[in-house]
């Protein structure tokens, strides 16, 4: 038995050993070019410092910027309620089987496509700019949401719907006031949750081109102004902490 | 059994599991029958089938003088209506306040639009539910978050969704398993007094010899899905006991 089990770790500790080697070849790590390129490091900071804060330029581009970005993560997390709702509630356990693999797959498929996969097709189909940011969005999270609502409506506890119903309340009324009660705060929950992730996706889709200050991150660099880069860095900086910090507090309060 | 529960026939097999073979037993209306039985002897599953949780294959039961076979729809529901159900789990929706809560045992009489969220819940049946949360000696707990009362407490306040829905009938399955023995011998003294004083049926479900010695009227020993004895609560024996729980130790070796 406990040969078995020496056998076992063995085993896997080699199989691990492997893949590293192997991962280690095929991205072609490299001490020594992190080393040797040290000085353009270097120059790099010494030029996004200190940040451009010109007004005009750069911070006020760069606000309007933010919001877009903000409006991209909004509206990609709220436009896809509707889809997730639908997907989550067909994909619960005990639904017809093959209603429930459908769904499921249906999600799992969103899931996969990462969101600036999505970018990039939108792109091609509606131009640069925010609303292919707002169309791959709605796309991916309909995926993870719904997934996610999905495994919160599995964990009710029944016992409450048991109880109402031993009551002769009828189905709506159940909904209403035994499973929704239970369910509704963690459906929120994990809304403001994918909102906070949403957010920060959409500036890296900005940097495919679907607008907000991610575009104007990309387009600084490939302008080699880095000092402006630094400013919009910041932003992003603030942006991304004022919106954890926003919806993790309503989280809190919700439990 | 004019206002009580009477079970005659029970049946029920999960798969080819037979669970339930043929139970019969009654519950007078102001009387308090205990049933004992080993884990898996079948006593939740013949709870659940009266009150519809479970279907039972064959088996007449009658709630409150109505016998239920035969009647489908809304008339089933309103017969059923008569039997109310507490859980050892408790089952409150621990978010709402407890008068919230209790005032969900009633909402079967009601229209949708006024049953949807605790805000429409009407005055008669806010009236009703407080006086059922007296009746249990929890009228002062009415505005407090149900998960933070007590499990004896929380129990109680099921109770009384129960008496809110109107129950004639109130089975309780394991309603002290989770419970202190001080908060188990309250909740057991408000089950007798239901039936004593209020004329409830109650049938309750324990693992408890000494309590069902002390609050029961009549004991029903549940072995196999069948019933294996009935007898007054203070005649209840350590033989009657060892004959419920010594076959599964005779089983195991
Ligand atoms: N929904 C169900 N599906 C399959 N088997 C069940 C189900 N409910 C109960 N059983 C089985 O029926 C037997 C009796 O269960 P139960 O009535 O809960 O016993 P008790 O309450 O006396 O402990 C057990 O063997 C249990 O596994
Ligand atoms: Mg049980």
């Amino acid at each position: 038995m406990s040969t078995r089990k020496y056998l076992t770790a063995a085993v896997v500790i080699a199989v691990l050993g492997v893949a590293h080697v192997f991962a280690w070849e095929t991205t072609e790590v490299s001490p020594g070019a992190l080393v040797d390129g040290w000085r353009g490091m270097a120059r790099f900071l010494a030029e996004a410092l200190p940040p451009d804060l010109d007004w005009d330029a750069v911070v006020r581009p760069g606000l309007e910027a933010c919001l877009t970005t903000l409006a991209i993560g909004l509206l990609g997390t709220t436009l896809s309620v509707p889809a997730a709702l639908l997907f989550a509630v067909l994909g619960t356990r005990g639904r017809h089987q093959v209603v429930y693999q459908v769904s499921r797959s249906v999600m799992s498929f969103l899931r996969a496509v990462p969101d600036v996969v999505f970018a990039l097709i939108f792109v091609t189909a509606v131009g640069l700019g925010p609303f292919a940011g707002v169309l791959a969005l709605i796309c991916h999270n309909v995926g993870v949401l719904g997934k996610l609502w999905s495994e919160a409506m599995d964990e009710v506890d029944p016992g409450p719907t048991d109880a109402l119903r031993v009551s002769g309340a009828r189905e709506p009324q159940v909904i209403a006031n035994a499973v929704l009660p239970a369910v509704v705060p963690a459906l929120i929950g994990l809304l403001l949750y994918r909102f906070d992730v949403n957010v920060r996706s959409s500036l890296v889709l900005g940097l495919v081109g679907a607008g907000g200050v991610g575009f104007l991150i990309n387009q600084s660099i490939q302008l080699f102004e880095f000092d402006q880069m630094a400013t919009y860095i910041l932003m992003v900086l603030v942006l991304v902490v004022a919106v954890d910090l926003l919806s993790a507090g309503i989280r809190r309060r919700l439990t | 059994m004019e206002n009580g529960l009477s079970v005659k026939g029970l049946r029920k097999s999960f798969g080819d599991r037979a669970v339930l073979n043929g139970v019969d037993f009654s519950v007078g209306a102001g009387e308090l029958v205990v049933l004992l039985g080993a884990n898996g002897s079948g006593k939740s599953t013949a709870l659940r089938c009266v009150v519809g949780l479970a279907e039972a294959d064959e088996g007449v039961v009658s709630v409150a003088g109505r016998e239920l076979r035969g009647l489908t729809g809304a008339e089933l529901a309103r017969a059923r209506r008569a039997a109310a159900m507490v859980f050892q789990q408790i089952h409150l929706v621990r978010r709402r306040n407890v008068i919230d809560n209790v005032c969900a045992g009633g909402l079967a009489g009601l229209p949708l639009s006024r049953s949807l969220t605790p805000a429409l819940f009407p005055k008669d049946l806010r009236e009703r539910a407080m006086a059922c949360l007296d009746r249990v000696g929890l009228a002062d707990r009415a505005k407090d978050r149900a998960g933070s009362l007590s499990g004896g407490q929380q129990q109680r306040v099921a109770i009384a969704r129960a008496l809110c829905q109107g129950a004639k009938v109130l089975l309780a399955d394991e309603p002290v398993s989770a419970l202190d023995p001080a908060a188990a011998t309250q909740v057991m003294e408000l089950l007798r007094e239901l039936a004593r004083n209020d004329g409830l049926a109650v049938a309750a479900v324990l693992h408890q010899p000494d309590l069902a010695r002390r609050h029961a009227d009549r004991v029903l020993g549940l072995l196999h899905g069948e019933i294996r004895f009935s007898t007054r609560g203070s005649d209840l024996s350590d033989v009657d006991i060892d004959a419920l729980y010594a076959p599964d130790r005779a089983v195991a070796v």
